[in-house]
């Protein structure tokens, strides 16, 4: 073996070394990330449109939403979900505004930042009625503030 | 008793521990002690140097490990079970209350020694060559310190557990690039629930322990390698310059120079694998000033073991660890707070996540683990490192008082509120 085809074996051999390290690294990083995800579904039904009161808005704690319902306009329904660190925010009736317990952020009743820490507004999420008259959320579909399903 | 006594001389098979050569034999025949030498200088035993603070630390990691192995024999770590699980240990469990107790404020007294070792080391500059790299080691044992606990208290599944998970995780979906990818890895998930409860387990008990474990061996192993402690900065004072006289060869003369022969010895190692031989110069005050490992540096180190095993004992007796609600994904707790070391960090993250949360500590890490490399200056005497001492107190005195805000004068939502101030939260 001449001094040519040695570097040229030898350099050869330590790419197919160090790309199969990089390789098996790869595949653990991938095991580490799962396939099936145990977790409530993005788009749930949430109730009859009936069971929804005018005014103040309903909070369901499970799917960490807020379901408004107007007279003029009809449901709309934000994320709960505090897009600074994903604290629950609390709307206050007395102020009208989202407050996060964690960091002290402040959102305005159409989701915009007021105050303090908080990058985006607040989403608001697509609603819609279901074939068997519950109405639908889907949290995958992001919707302006203005978006309003009248029933 | 021939018998009995041909085994306990098969497993100890030193000399009498009355002759010197039975001391030492102690030390290098013996696996676990063997990381001493046999004789230690008696200036690196002085209390007021180190305030044994690494040997604390290292004692309340064996502590941590032994109450936690205790509690695994309880803890089930499933949403559904673990809160059950905790409340067992703090009503039915024998001993439960006192095992968690001694569990979590060893936890606490960890971070505090860690740190207090940190700026004992910076403060003395025993971080200057050949050590730097050993403070790098250093600074990456501070960063497990803190991993564990922000780890270990997602297990109890109570509200504290749950909203820490959930504002941490999000902290890190905050780092650029991988941000989104690295929250989903670390939950298991999009939310904090089963998938994120068993990563953070085995994190707790199996990964980051095993890390803390090797880093430490190889943080002493340079210790001992590096001729022991540093020298303690009172004997540093400038030496009357002696005249020198060199012999051997000229190779390097720095290294074959030693004091007049009436005032030193010099002993060389003559057979070494590659390169020069080696002399190291020993004044004889300093040989005096040497002492056998046993009985004094392991009187000393028992003693700091027994004193932190015992003033554990009575914090866990007199404290109970804490146990907030079952976790409730729906509410949030007001305020809702991070135990009080990570309280620095959520007052930086309470103005803004990304510079809070991401830029500030990752140029606070980068900044301690390039300090050997940065200071150059070669001087350990205090008044010849004004700038060095000026910074890292800066550091020190930074976090402290971020601490204190984040602990004594924030309120629900995060009010600036003085704690001499009463104030009744609104409706949450």
């Amino acid at each position: 073996m001449n001094r040519r085809s040695f570097l040229g074996w030898g350099a050869a051999g330590f790419a197919a070394l160090c790309s199969s390290v990089a390789v098996s690294f790869g595949a653990v990083l991938r095991y580490l990330v799962p396939d099936v995800f145990y977790e409530p579904p993005q788009t749930f039904k949430v109730g009859k449109p009936a069971d929804f009161a005018y005014g103040p808005p309903t909070f369901l704690a499970d799917e960490k939403i807020y379901v408004f319902r107007d007279r003029e306009k009809g449901f709309s329904v934000a994320s709960a979900v505090c897009t600074h660190l994903g604290c629950t925010v609390n709307h206050f009736q007395s102020d009208d505004r989202f407050h996060c317990p964690c960091h002290g952020s402040i959102f305005a009743a159409n989701g915009a930042v007021v105050h303090g820490p908080a990058p985006k507004p607040l989403p608001w999420f697509e609603v819609t009625l279901a074939r068997d008259g519950q109405l639908s959320v889907d949290k995958d579909k992001v919707v302006p503030s203005t978006y309003h399903l009248m029933v | 008793m021939n018998f009995f006594r041909d085994i306990w001389n098969s497993i100890v098979r030193r000399d009498s521990l009355s002759t010197d050569k039975g001391k030492s034999e102690l030390v290098f025949l013996n696996v676990w002690l063997h990381i001493h030498p046999a004789k230690v200088k008696k200036e690196h035993l002085r209390f007021r140097h180190t305030f044994y603070l690494g040997f604390i630390t290292f004692f309340l990691f064996i502590i941590l490990v032994t109450t936690g192995i205790a509690l695994m024999c309880y803890y089930r770590p499933y949403p559904s079970q673990a809160y059950q699980d905790m409340k067992d240990l703090q009503c039915v469990v024998f001993l439960g209350p006192f095992i968690r107790g001694m569990h979590r404020w060893a936890a606490h007294l960890m971070v505090i020694c860690v740190f207090l070792h940190m700026c004992r080391v910076f403060f003395t500059g025993s971080y200057k060559k050949p050590r730097q790299f050993n403070w790098v080691i250093g600074v990456l044992l501070l960063l497990l310190t803190l991993g564990l606990p922000f780890t270990g208290y997602l297990l109890p599944w109570d509200q504290l557990a749950y909203w820490a998970i959930t504002v941490g995780t999000n902290i890190g979906s905050y780092a650029p690039l991988v941000g989104g990818q690295l929250r989903e890895l670390l939950l298991g998930g999009h939310t904090v629930g089963q998938a994120a409860l068993i990563r953070f387990y085995v994190l707790h008990v199996a990964v980051l322990p095993g890390l803390v474990g090797l880093l430490t061996i190889v943080h002493f192993w340079r210790v001992r390698k590096d001729g022991g402690l540093s020298r303690p900065l009172w004997k540093l004072e400038p030496k009357p310059v002696e005249e020198l006289v060199t012999i051997g060869a000229p190779a390097e003369p720095a290294a074959l120079r030693v004091s007049s022969a009436a005032q030193s010895k010099t002993y060389g190692l003559m057979e070494v694998v590659t390169g020069k031989p080696i002399f190291e110069t020993v004044s004889p005050d300093e040989e005096e000033d040497t002492v056998f490992a046993y009985p004094y540096a392991f009187l000393r180190e028992s003693i700091a073991l027994m004193g932190t095993v015992v003033g554990l004992m009575v914090i866990s007796i007199l404290f109970h660890a804490p146990l907030e609600e079952l976790a409730n994904p729906a509410k949030t707790p007001n305020p809702a707070k991070a135990p009080w070391y990570f309280l620095g960090l959520q007052e930086l993250v309470s103005h803004s996540a990304l510079f809070g949360g991401v830029v500030a500590p990752a140029l606070m890490v980068l900044a301690l683990l390039a300090v050997p490399y940065i200071d150059r200056n070669p001087s350990r005497r205090l008044r010849e490192r004004k700038w060095a001492l000026w910074l890292f107190s800066a550091f020190v005195v930074a976090n402290l008082v971020l601490i204190i805000i984040g602990t004594f004068f924030r309120g629900p939502g995060w009010a600036f509120i003085p704690p001499w101030v009463h104030v009744v939260a609104g409706a949450e």
